[in-house]
């Protein structure tokens, strides 16, 4: 069945007492129950009642149950954010003296969790080259637990070979974690890719166009917990649930950082028309980047969809047509880029990814702000760089809009 | 037989059965989604036909998904 008549026609876990065709907004905190052994079953994992929604919500259940259809993963959890459903991953899977190896080229605040949050809680992320297998492997040790990558990075727009990572994951026995924010679910088949665990921005294409933020981890089922350190005896009482467990029963449950109903709600409506609004944006991606090419004053365009790309052939190996809906481009200088933002007359000046509209970030300035130029050298960002992030309007309204902006930079 | 199923103490008239039985005799919702442990240890999904629940054996079955409330 079509990715979007899934997320359609998935059935609600109960009928709607009002045979509502939409999962209605659960806007309540708590659940009562007919008697106490009832509430201390479902306290227990023994019933699946809902207890309060800071653990399991009616509406967020259906979010999830939406994307478990649609990837046939063994278990979906749903965070606050998409930083929530990262940090909480790490939390659940590793411990002091573990490390994960990783890139520099990452979007900037997963970087800094990285090198800075988790790293004060002695987790060890080493920063390899995940384009170059041998640098893969060369960085993984007996402590090493986990792969993590971004399907295509932000801002640096690197593609990896996912499906190469799996046999390095595979051979160590170790995890294949992906970030798919910028081509999730109907863009990369992660399962196909033996992806074990996807974690994903709903905020960006699943929001329906930047509604709400939230985060969403899809465990595929297909790791081995035994081989894991830190959830090794959750396998031997859980099995292949060791991580939703885990994540349900301590992590998620503690750290408190859940979806709220009335996102989950908007998120469901965004995944109905996902698949429309991917095409679109795509198809909106290459003319848009194909045109840039031809621009004299544009330094450089990078877009994995463009045949120039390094990445062309593994984009459309992975990706197929629909290589993302983000364009960076250089221009002479910072002072250009800013001339150039500040003359964009559709194209807003705003952070965030698969908005409906067109947006437009000079990366080095917002989203790396912490860095010194020094430090964004080693990270791939550069001063001369601006992030398109390109929406559902036409094509050639953006065209024009870029065309007059690109005419006003010269000083 | 006597069991202790989800901390409760539970009589079956057979001297041993089959998880899934078990699961399917105590009205257990979404058997797919549940995880089943015997006497601590987890049943793979693919052997609750198979695996034999037998005297005095401890079987615990816990859900991990926002559930829902499925009995009324």
């Amino acid at each position: 069945m079509d990715f979007t008549t899934k997320i359609l026609h998935t059935a609600y876990s109960k009928s709607d007492v009002h045979g509502a065709l939409r999962m209605p907004v659960y806007d309540a905190a708590a659940f009562e129950f007919p008697d106490a052994e009832s509430l201390e079953a479902a306290f227990l994992g023994r019933n699946p009642g809902h207890v309060y929604s800071r653990l399991t919500n009616p509406t967020v259940e259906y979010l999830e149950k939406m994307i478990k259809e649609v990837t046939g993963a063994l278990g979906v959890v749903s965070f606050s954010s998409g930083m929530a459903a990262i940090s909480n991953a790490f939390l659940a899977l590793v411990q002091p003296g573990d490390n994960i190896v990783t890139t520099k080229h990452l979007f900037g605040n997963t970087y800094s969790l990285f090198h800075k949050s988790l790293k004060s809680f002695g987790i060890e992320f080493r920063f390899a080259d995940l384009t170059d297998l041998t640098s893969v492997k060369g960085a993984i040790d007996e402590h090493t637990r986990a792969i993590f990558l971004e399907t295509i990075t932000n801002p640096m727009l690197e593609v990896a070979d996912v499906s190469a990572l799996s046999e390095i994951t595979r051979e160590n026995k170790i995890l294949l974690i992906a970030d798919t924010t910028l081509t999730p679910l109907y863009l990369f088949d992660s399962k196909k890719h033996h992806v074990d665990i996807e974690i994903i921005s709903s905020t960006k294409y699943i929001s329906g166009g930047g509604t709400s933020t939230g985060g969403i981890i899809v465990d595929y089922g297909t790791y081995d917990w035994s081989y894991s350190a830190k959830l090794s005896n959750d396998a031997e009482k859980f099995g292949p649930f060791a991580f939703i467990a885990r994540l349900r029963k301590e992590i998620h449950r503690n750290f408190g950082a859940c979806l709220s109903p009335h996102n989950a709600y908007l998120q469901t409506l965004g995944l109905e028309t996902f698949a429309l609004r991917a095409e679109k944006s795509c198809a909106n991606s290459l003319e848009i980047a194909e045109w840039l090419e031809r621009q004299p004053k544009v330094e450089k365009v990078n877009y994995p969809g463009l045949k120039s790309s390094a990445y062309y052939k593994l984009s459309q190996k992975q990706f197929g047509k629909l290589a993302g809906a983000i364009i960076t481009l250089d221009l002479a200088s910072k002072e250009e880029c800013f001339l150039f933002l500040n003359n964009l007359k559709i194209i807003r000046r705003a952070t965030n990814l698969n908005d409906n509209k067109t947006l437009a970030l000079h990366p080095a300035s917002t989203i790396f702000c912490e860095y010194t130029p020094e430090e964004l050298v080693p990270l791939g960002v550069s001063e001369k760089t601006i992030r398109l992030a390109i929406g559902i309007e036409s094509a050639r309204d953006l065209i024009d809009d870029i065309n007059q902006a690109l005419n006003k930079t010269d000083k | 037989m006597n069991l202790k199923i989800n901390g409760k103490e539970q009589k079956i008239d057979s001297s041993e059965i089959a998880v899934k039985e078990l699961l399917v005799l105590n009205k257990v919702e979404m058997i797919d989604m549940v995880s089943v442990q015997l006497n601590g240890t987890f049943v793979r999904k693919e052997d609750f036909e198979t695996r034999m629940v037998k005297e005095n054996d401890v079987v615990e079955y816990l859900y991990f998904m926002g559930g829902g409330r499925y009995s009324d």
